[in-house]
Formats: C-alpha cells, structure tokens, sequence
C-alpha cells in the first residue's frame, strides 16, 4: 500500500502502522513463542498470548488496549529471560533480555503517540539485541576469546547508549545508534560461526550464507544511520528496511526450518528451493536502497515489490514444503510393536 | 558403524546402536552432530525397545529442541525395534563447550589444528 499499489485498505493506519505489527505483533510473537516452547513453563506462554491479543487488537483498531496488551508482552517476555538468567546466568541471555526491555520501550512510545524514528529505533533495538544475544551464544563453538567478548560489549554498549540519547534528542542519538549497527555487524563478521559455517552444505550452509547477507545489511544500516542521523525522507526508508528486511528478515529466512518446527510443531525440511526467495529478496532490497540512494520512485518501487514478493514466496514454499513433509511422515511411520505410531516426547 | 542386521533385529547392545545412530542428527546451525558437540547426556533403552535419551541445548533460551526431537525420530525410525522414544531435556549440568565436546568437534571447529 505504501508502495502506492492500488490495494484495498482494511483500517485507516494499518499501512503506516505495519513496522511496530511486524516488528511486534509478528516477529515479537514468533520469538516469545519461540522462548516460551524452548523454557517448557506454562506461564511463559503468556507473553505470545498476549503479544497476539494485542496484535489482533491494534489491527481491529482498538489502539489503547492493543498498545497496553504488547507492552505487558514485552514485560512477560523480559520476566522469561530473567527466569532463565536465574537458571543459568550467562552474558548472551542478558544481552536477549535487554532486546526485550528495548520491545516495552517501544511499544511504550508506540502506545503514547511518538511513532516515527525513536520508536523505530527501540523496534529495532528489541531485534538487533535479540539476534544478537543469539549469536553471541553460539560463537561459544568458536572459542571465544575475552578481548572478543569485551568487544561485543562495547559495540553492544553504544548501540544501548545511542537508543537512550534517542529519546531526548534523535539528532544526536541517530549516529551513535549507526556506530553501534556498524560495531554489531563487523563483530559479526568476525567472530560468527557462519564464517565457518558457510564452507560446509545443506541447512548449514544455507543457514548461515543468510547469516553473513544480514550482517553485510546491518552494516549497511549502520552506515546510513551514521550519515543521515535522524532525518526522514528516502534516507529513513534505507535505515529502517536494511535493518528489518535486509537484517531481520534475512534471519527469519534462514531460521525458518527450526523456528517453525518449535513454534508450530511441523517440520520443514531443508530444500534449494529456499534459495529463491532470499536472493529475491536481497536483490529487491538492494535495487530499493538504490532507489532511495538515487531518489528514484521506479527502483524504490520495484525493489519494494520484489521484497513483497520474497515475503509471500516464502510463506507459499514454506506452507508447500511443510505440507508434503507432514504427509510424507505419515505415510513412512511404521506400526510399533504395540501397535501404534513411534511416540516422542521433550 | 551401524550394521543393516542392528536395524533389523534388536541387537544385544541396543544403547550403541541408538548412540551410533545419534551420530547422524546434526545441529543445523553448526553442522557437527549432536554427540559429538557433547548435547547427548545418556541413552537407556528398554526391555521393550523403549528409548529414554537425556540431552541438554546449549542454552535455555535454544529454540532448537523440537527439530532435533524430529530428527531423533527420523533418525530411530530406521530401527524396525525401536518404540516409545522419550526426548529429556536437562539443564545440570550446562554445557560447556570446552568439557563436553569430543575432540573431533573441537577439530571441526578449529579448537583443535
């Protein structure tokens, strides 16, 4: 809709609404499930109830009440990292749990009517930190040095200080926010498994190649951040989107074979298929960043197209690859000795 | 090694073979299997080919366990005596990469030149 295609339009503020609804309402929710499935605590599930409850609000048009619903999400997703902290103490859950303090920031300025940058820069914050935290964790395979570590928190560091001087002045809180993505992302690049990773095949492969094409985009990011500070205009369309699509999503795509697994229960198996929609993806990206870059509608437009395109791709190779997994297994289970199917469970 | 009679026939040591065939299901993010990164914390299998495997994540935080409960399936699913497959995960002791990795990981990781 924002692309200026001529789509019907469910709600007066849906189309300027869809980052906190993506950031929040559809990643957020993924994510808290994700957190709750992996904690095996019943209490946990409220943090996805409440996000989607919330989400469903806001897209009904109940704003306040959708708004109050995603900030309590972000509390109960801050107390499940606080109860793993308590279970096993370790820098990378804390790391995570910031990037869930920074969803209650947001939706905070979300719920008070400060839409725009700072609260675009505390979205991104809850998914900058979460991936990172993530990532953090799994450079523990690579032996991580000290020096490395103290690195990741510096970069780490900036990155939280520059979304707090965002609050009182974007201007200044911009760039430091852009040095902060620059560090995260070279870190990154440095210290990430996928470096290793990308040499092997298959999921892993695949896996991390997506990997390493976020962290190029969240350099990139960081970079317009730095340049262009807190202004709007064609500059604000690069900031936001090589952070939620070029990074974010770039991550979903590569992911999605163990996300959906633990949040839906069914399988999706690797296919090279899955190939096609990141490098849609990418490239639209890059020709719409071009189109900003050169204050071009046609490449901005068409960039936004092929990123949409990406999007539902997915979600069809997803649904397709998942169906035929689910029936495969069913027609390969054989009869155990009782009679009945293999039986697993966590 | 995994003999074709192991899948077939309930073999007298069905812990190794279950652990041998762990040796398949790899943590896709990192490519190494989940025996070697030293997530597998104990087998037992039943009088009635029942399997009780204990492991823990890297993390409690780790999305990962219900594919790898998946995969563990597919991958006793070749047995032809394997029955109810309990997947526990536990979280004492955590894992530690530098104990609990064999050194053929550690090598595929460059811990070990």
């Amino acid at each position: 809709m924002r692309l200026g295609l001529g789509l019907p339009e469910l709600r007066g503020s849906l189309a300027g609404d869809h980052g906190p609804l993506m950031a929040l309402g559809f990643l957020g929710t993924v994510i808290s499930l994700e957190r709750a499935v992996a904690l095996q605590q019943r209490w946990g599930y409220a943090a996805p109830l409440t996000s989607g409850l919330g989400t469903l609000a806001s897209l009904l048009g109940w704003a306040i009440p959708g708004g109050w619903l995603l900030v309590i999400a972000g509390v109960l997703l801050t107390a499940i990292f606080v109860r793993v902290l308590l279970l096993q103490p370790a820098l990378h859950t804390a790391v995570m749990g910031a990037g869930a303090v920074a969803w209650i920031g947001a939706a905070a300025l979300w719920l008070a009517g400060h839409g725009g940058l700072p609260m675009a820069t505390w979205l991104a914050g809850f998914l900058v930190l979460t991936v990172c935290g993530e990532r953090l964790e799994l450079s523990r395979f690579t032996r991580l040095e000290t020096s490395a570590r103290v690195l990741f928190l510096l970069a780490a560091g900036v990155f939280g200080l520059g979304l707090l001087i965002t609050l009182p002045d974007a201007h200044v809180g911009a760039p430091v926010v852009g040095a902060g993505l620059l560090g995260l992302a070279a870190w990154l690049a440095r210290y990430d498994v996928a470096r290793r990773t990308v040499r092997t095949q298959g999921i892993t492969r695949y896996m991390a190649a997506c990997l390493l094409a976020g962290y190029a985009w969240l350099a990139a990011a960081g970079i317009t951040w730095m340049a262009s500070g807190a202004s709007y205009g064609w500059s604000y369309d690069a900031k936001l989107h090589t952070i939620f699509l070029g990074f974010v999503m770039s991550m979903v795509f590569g992911h999605a074979p163990v996300i959906v697994p633990s949040v839906l229960g069914v399988a999706v198996p690797y296919r090279r298929i899955y190939w096609l929609h990141v490098a849609i993806l990418h490239v639209g990206l890059l020709t719409r960043v071009l189109g900003d870059a050169t204050a071009s509608l046609t490449l901005w437009r068409a960039g936004g197209i092929l990123n949409e395109v990406s999007i539902l791709l997915f979600i069809i190779v997803t649904a397709i690859t998942s169906t035929r997994a689910t029936r495969e297994r069913s027609r390969g289970r054989r009869f155990s000795r009782s009679g009945g199917i293999p039986r697993t469970s966590v | 090694m995994v003999d074709i009679a192991d899948l077939l026939h309930k073999p007298p040591d069905p812990e190794r073979v279950v652990w041998e065939l762990l040796h398949r299901v790899d943590d896709p993010e990192i490519g190494v299997n989940i025996v070697d990164l030293g997530l597998v914390r104990e087998v037992e299998v039943g009088p009635d080919g029942d399997v009780h495997i204990g492991m823990t994540l890297t993390t409690p935080t780790c999305p990962l366990g219900p594919y790898i409960r998946q995969e563990i399936e597919n991958c006793l699913g070749e047995t032809s005596w394997v029955g109810y497959v309990e997947v526990k995960i536990v979280w004492t002791p955590a894992w530690n990469p530098q104990t609990d990795m064999t050194d053929r990981a550690k090598r595929e990781l460059g811990w070990i030149r």
